[in-house]
């Protein structure tokens, strides 16, 4: 194989990195925007959609080259699959920032509603799984995401709470619905995030170690 | 379950001269399966082929200790027929080398060799083996003219039906595929899947692809050492020693 295929192998490692960043930002800039009821951050964010879909469609042509070019094999296999996966979980990460800052207009006429306080511990959780698993991708240390399983039960236990709170609200106040509504919605964002840093998680280790774990 | 091993080898050392080319070998080779061998130019992988049928023995300088064990008989001892033990062990060469012959004097030479004598059953033996080197359709109508006259494929594909014609039980493939093009290629790789029901292949090649296209079994040498040796899709996608991996993925070599 040849020098050009490893730095060129190098460089879309690197630039996956930094595209599952993007995508962590645009959902860590929409859950503030949400909180912060800030319609002009929103829209920052849900014009970065389109940005995201290029870097993954760039992205995976080059993945793509590589795999026609050079056919890699054990561990380079192994990082140009675990790219594709993290390609994709990205993706869908940075759309769902897109969609929770989408729904800031929508409840900005709505009456007053304090965001339930599990919505913010639930974004730090999800948004510190994505860091550690860029970690891991990057340096190749599996310490950071060896807890994930427990961190990604806890997000659930969360979950299911907000929900569960979310409900009451709504019952005693109808006036309460719309917001409620989204919030649940943000929530399951939340949630399907944090299980895509879980998938990302489990392919990290496939590229580090060649062994398939499932993280539950 | 570990599929039985038709070949063993146990530390088998081989010098060309001074030059230790193969050292403390131990290896078994599955029955009814593609074992691939792998490794950088010089690192012995033909050198230990041609181990397996005895060639090494046609070259002077050569020293070899340990077993190598056919159906649990080794074949390195005195006693070995060595004519016999070739026509168990066949081997097909890097580039195709038919007798200048026809077509059916290829494929009829090692069975009359053997003591073959009758028309019909020599007929029939060279319908068979073409017929299992997948290239009866294509030379059915001119088994009467010279074999040189066929492609490079085709006379890759003869010579394992020349191979096959005396039976073998194991076939010794060293870079078959090295001299022919992407078409003649599939079709060779499509044949050695075919033959693995009723043949033992191992194989030579430096195209690591096509060892991992069309092999159960990978072994990865280096300097004359078997550095790892396991399942194919498990030396390919997870080798367990850094120098496998650095070689299959293009570091050095």
């Amino acid at each position: 194989m040849s020098e050009k295929f490893h730095i060129e192998l190098k460089d879309l490692k690197q630039d996956t990195a930094e595209m599952v960043q993007f995508s962590r930002d645009m959902l860590s800039e929409s859950v503030h925007a949400l909180i912060l009821q800030d319609p002009v951050m929103a829209k920052q964010v849900s014009s970065k959609k389109k940005h995201i879909k290029d870097i993954t469609l760039t992205l995976e042509d080059r993945t793509y080259s590589l795999i026609a070019l050079y056919q890699p094999m054990a561990k380079d296999m192994r990082v140009i699959t675990c790219i594709l996966k993290m390609i994709t979980a990205a993706e869908r990460i940075g759309r769902y920032g897109k969609d929770i800052a989408n729904m800031v207009k929508h409840i900005q006429d709505q009456p007053e509603f304090t965001q339930p306080v599990p919505l913010q511990h639930m974004a730090e959780q999800v948004l510190k799984m994505i860091d550690d698993v860029i970690i891991a991708f990057e340096t190749e240390h599996l310490e950071v995401i060896k807890d994930f399983s427990s961190r990604d039960d806890a997000i659930d236990s969360l979950w299911h709470s907000l929900f569960r709170e979310m409900l009451t609200f709504m019952m005693e106040n109808p006036k309460t619905i719309t917001r409620g509504t989204y919030s649940i919605m943000v929530a399951r964002y939340l949630e399907r995030s944090g299980d895509h840093a879980c998938k990302m998680a489990e392919n990290v280790h496939y590229m580090v170690t060649g062994e398939r774990i499932e993280i539950k | 379950m570990t599929p039985e091993p038709i070949i063993s080898t146990r530390d088998l050392n081989l010098w060309y001269s001074d030059t230790h080319a193969l050292q403390s070998i131990s290896m078994k080779i599955s029955k009814n399966h593609v074992t691939a061998l792998i490794g950088p130019s010089g690192c012995g992988k033909s050198t230990l082929l041609r181990c397996f049928n005895r060639l090494n023995d046609l070259i002077d300088c050569v020293k070899i200790s340990g077993e190598i064990l056919l159906d649990n008989e080794n074949i390195q001892s005195a006693g070995t027929d060595v004519v016999l033990l070739r026509k168990k062990v066949g081997m097909v060469f890097q580039k195709p080398n038919p007798f200048p012959k026809s077509v059916y004097e290829n494929v009829a030479y090692g069975p009359r060799v053997h003591g073959v004598k009758d028309k019909a059953e020599l007929d029939k033996i060279v319908e068979q083996s073409l017929r299992h080197a997948a290239i009866w359709d294509e030379v059915k109508d001119r088994l009467n003219d010279s074999a040189l006259g066929l492609s490079g494929g085709q006379q890759q594909r003869l010579c394992i039906a020349r191979t096959l014609a005396v039976e073998p039980e194991v076939i010794l493939m060293d870079e078959p595929c090295s001299a022919l093009d992407p078409i003649a290629t599939a079709k060779i790789e499509k044949l050695i899947d075919i033959l693995k029901r009723d043949y033992t292949v191992i194989i030579v090649t430096h195209n690591m692809q096509q060892a991992a296209r069309v092999s159960d079994y990978t072994g990865f040498m280096y300097l004359g050492k078997l550095i790892e040796f396991g399942q194919t899709k498990q030396i390919f996608e997870n080798p367990q020693e850094d120098l496998t991996e650095n070689y299959i993925t293009g570091r050095f070599g």
